[in-house]
């Protein structure tokens, strides 16, 4: 039981720890904005984090999906909303990196018209090639495709995609004459890859994994500086010396430019408390990715590091999307 | 064979205690829609549609499947009772069943409709599950020229199995394919045919096309027809057959389950067409044949038998190919790709709970209705007394909700108000819009494989001969096309059609 006085006490305390975060205050329902069809990783981070974010803030918070547009049309609508912090936006690097570099006329700004809140999860590549071409090292890969052009092929999530653009990247620093063949997305490319209609690929590590466990897709290397524990037999693209070290898929949450930071700080706070939970941290791996969150700062600089260096892909290999 | 471990699995997913109410919903659904003339079970599964993204893919597909084949059950009562058919599949069910209504035998014709349908979902279920097995080894042979070479044989057989005249089915075919090839290409990444609008960079949406061509159409048309509800009375205790009518039966059941499984598998085929083949096999091989139109029972039970067949083996071509066969298996397609699952050989290996879940739940469900259908049929058709005026309207509602809820735009809905219209419009010119909704749904995975086999080929189109299963698919379509084109088959069609 308490005594009064340790309960006045106790609200005393409870009062102080309060008062900062009474500043940004959240006064109506949030909304967070999936720009893609429900059922990708984007919504189901949604999905997963909304209702945590409820509880914490104490305002329902709903998930809408606006697809279309490869994102722009749900980046568009955030950018746009009023700049209060109560419409978030969860995307991808497609968003967020490459379309800004592929379609000349969007409507919005990424760098401009949104305020990074904090990224969310971080998934390298895993380079990955069907067991039936005879090579284990990216040496052997580059040799077989001297000696047989045109018999390799990358699957890739799409035109304009990171794995899109890995692979020419790729392609042109160890003169590579592999084809680059795109799919409806990274799931559908996988599976080309596993049946053998393309035999190459880049993809999340954690979805792609388990092909190369059983042994129906045969690992080259991971992206990154990091080996991972269930393929630690697979050297990093550090350690081989290959461009584009960070390339792999990420997700992030923004809201609309000229919110207040204090506002900004307090979404971020509550955002990385919720992310930290285990069971989260869990459902992440099970969506192919590991938890990786920042600060507001520093999901701007790896924005801003990210556009430019996909841009100077797309302005080197003379990529146009038209729309 | 590992059949009865996989069956196990199956009966595990569907015997939870969620999945057996999804299963019991969409079997009462089905029979619902089923009962009741005008409204279709594909009106109700495109309505249904976008509220089954909150459920498991497998519940959501349970539940479908349960509309599909519980409205066969359903169609049945209305045939028989009302001379109506609660359905295209049941039509002919009307010839003897309602005759047998009205020489006072309406009981045992309920009756053996429903043995019949249960008798063919027990056995199409194990079809289905054996079938399965060297389909999942073919699947994985499949690559781009294989679907290439599928999606052509499909939509070669919606235009041979539709209804009416094979230019219309070629021309709705043709339009579904443009349509379908709306968006951003994913080969080239380039907007085609959104003229700039940013709605459409994705595409037109397969929910409000789905909604409005065969949910707001459809009624629409149910609307222009004269309604005759004369309900017939039955006696309860003269439900049962007697043991000389089942004997009678028993073989007419068999062959019509046969004939169901088989042409429920082939592209355009399923229900309706099956209880027409079957009818007219059993009215042939009939000692005699004037019997039939005057109340013959195995005019009831060979068609109810492969109607109910034809629903369900019309799921083969889905489950393991991912290709639809008809109209609504094209909804279902639609049904998983919400869930983010992209139908396709691969769903048998890497969903197998779903896979297995959705084949026992066929046969629990088919338990179920059994049940549902014989003791409740009194509820079933008071149903019909209730007034188009009032149930319409909150269809039409329910459209709506539906539709804006799918996409969150409001664009969905005028798509879907446009898409209506023109459904009412190919309807009244005599074409049919499954064709329609196939090529939508085949056309650009057509196009999609075709343009990557001939990359990976680098441009040798001999890939779709020279490699044997897409050889063997393009022949198929090929002989097919001549079965069209002959003047002898063309008018036995037409005959078939015209029954």
């Amino acid at each position: 039981m308490l005594t009064r006085r340790g309960a006045f006490a106790l609200a005393l305390v409870l009062a102080a720890f309060a008062a900062p975060a009474s500043a940004q205050n959240f006064t109506k329902q949030v909304t967070i904005i999936v720009p893609y069809a429900p059922g990708g990783t984007s919504d189901i981070i949604a999905r997963v984090v909304g209702p945590e974010l409820s509880k914490a803030i104490g305002q329902p918070v709903i998930v809408e999906n606006k697809p279309s547009s490869s994102g722009n049309i749900g980046a568009d609508f955030v950018a746009k909303s009023a700049p209060d912090g109560h419409t978030l936006l969860i995307t991808d690097a497609g968003t967020l990196a490459t379309q800004p570099n592929l379609v000349k006329k969007l409507s919005f700004d990424v760098q401009k018209d949104l305020v990074p809140i904090t990224l969310v999860m971080f998934s390298p590549y895993l380079f990955a090639v069907h067991p039936s071409v005879p090579v284990s090292t990216l040496q052997e890969l580059i040799a077989y495709d001297k000696a047989n052009p045109g018999k390799l092929n990358v699957g890739t999530s799409g035109v304009g995609s990171i794995q899109h653009l890995t692979a020419l990247v790729i392609a042109k620093k160890y003169g590579l004459k592999w084809g680059i063949v795109p799919y409806r997305g990274g799931a559908a490319a996988i599976r080309a890859v596993v049946s053998n209609e393309s035999n190459v690929i880049f993809n999340g590590a954690l979805a792609t994994q388990p092909f190369v466990v059983q042994n129906q897709l045969k690992g080259i290397a991971v992206s990154g500086e990091k080996r991972l524990p269930a393929v630690a037999n697979l050297p990093t693209f550090k350690e081989l010396d290959m461009p584009i070290v960070d390339t792999g898929s990420w997700q992030g949450f923004l809201t609309s430019k000229d919110t207040p930071p204090a506002m900004t700080a307090r979404l971020n706070a509550e955002l990385r408390k919720i992310l930290a939970q285990p069971e989260i941290v869990k459902k992440m791996a099970e969506l192919g990715g590991e938890v990786r969150t920042s600060t507001p700062d520093e999901f701007a600089n790896w924005l801003n590091k990210a556009i430019n260096d996909w841009g100077a892909v797309v302005k080197a290999e003379n990529i146009q999307i038209d729309g | 064979m590992d059949l009865f471990t996989n069956l196990a699995t199956g009966f595990a997913v569907a015997l939870t205690p969620a999945n057996l109410g999804f299963c019991f919903l969409g079997a009462l659904i089905g029979t619902l829609v089923g009962v009741l003339p005008g409204i279709a079970p594909i009106t109700t599964i495109a309505i249904l549609l976008p509220f089954t993204f909150t459920l498991p893919p497998a519940s959501s597909l349970i539940m479908l499947a349960g509309i599909f084949y519980g409205a066969q059950y359903g169609g049945s009562t209305t045939a028989i009772l009302v001379n109506v058919p609660g359905e295209s599949s049941s039509i002919i069910t009307c010839l003897d069943g309602h005759q047998m209504a009205k020489q006072g035998r309406a009981g045992p014709a309920l009756a053996i409709a429903a043995i019949a349908s249960f008798f063919a979902g027990t056995v199409a279920t194990v079809v289905i599950a054996t079938a399965s097995a060297p389909m999942a080894a073919l699947a994985l042979k499949f690559n781009a020229p294989e679907y290439f070479s599928l999606m052509v044989l499909g939509l070669t057989g919606a235009v041979v199995l539709a209804h009416g005249a094979p230019e219309k089915a070629v021309a709705m075919v043709l339009i579904g394919l443009l349509l379908g090839l709306v968006g951003i290409d994913v080969n080239s990444g380039a907007p085609r045919m959104t003229m700039d609008f940013a709605g459409l960079g994705d595409g037109i949406g397969f929910v409000p096309i789905a909604i409005g061509m065969f949910g707001i159409a459809e009624l629409a048309v149910t609307l222009g027809k004269p309604q005759d509800r004369k309900l017939l009375a039955f006696d309860w205790r003269e439900l049962w057959p007697s043991k000389a009518e089942l004997r009678q039966c028993t073989p007419a059941m068999v062959r019509g389950t046969a004939l169901g499984c088989l042409l429920g598998v082939l592209p355009g085929g399923g229900a309706a067409l099956s209880s027409f083949a079957a009818y007219a096999v059993e009215k042939k091989s009939a000692t005699d044949p004037r019997r039939f139109g005057k109340g013959a029972i195995e005019g009831v039970a060979a068609p109810e038998a492969a109607n109910n067949a034809g629903a369900q083996a019309s799921f083969i071509p889905l489950l393991t190919l991912g290709i639809p066969g008809n109209a609504i298996m094209a909804l279902m397609v639609g049904a998983l790709m919400i869930q983010g699952i992209q139908p396709g050989p691969q769903v048998m290996t890497s969903q197998p709970q779903l896979f297995w879940g959705v084949i026992a739940s066929m046969w629990l469900g088919n338990l179920m209705l059994i049940v549902l259908n014989l003791p409740l049929i009194g509820l079933w058709v008071s149903l019909l007394r209730v007034p188009y005026r009032l149930m319409f309207p909150a269809i039409v509602l329910f459209c709506c909700i539906g539709t804006y809820s799918a996409g969150n735009t409001v664009f969905d809905i005028w798509v879907m108000l446009i898409f209506s219209l023109l459904g009412v419009f190919f309807t009244k010119v005599g074409a049919e819009p499954a064709p329609f909704i196939l090529g939508f749904v085949l056309g650009p995975l057509m196009e999609e494989n075709f343009r990557r086999a001939m990359y990976i080929s680098r441009g040798d189109p001999l890939v779709f001969v020279q490699r044997p299963i897409s050889a063997v698919l393009l022949a198929l379509a090929a002989i097919l096309l001549v079965i069209l084109i002959l003047p002898v088959v063309r008018k036995k069609r037409d005959e078939v059609f015209q029954e």
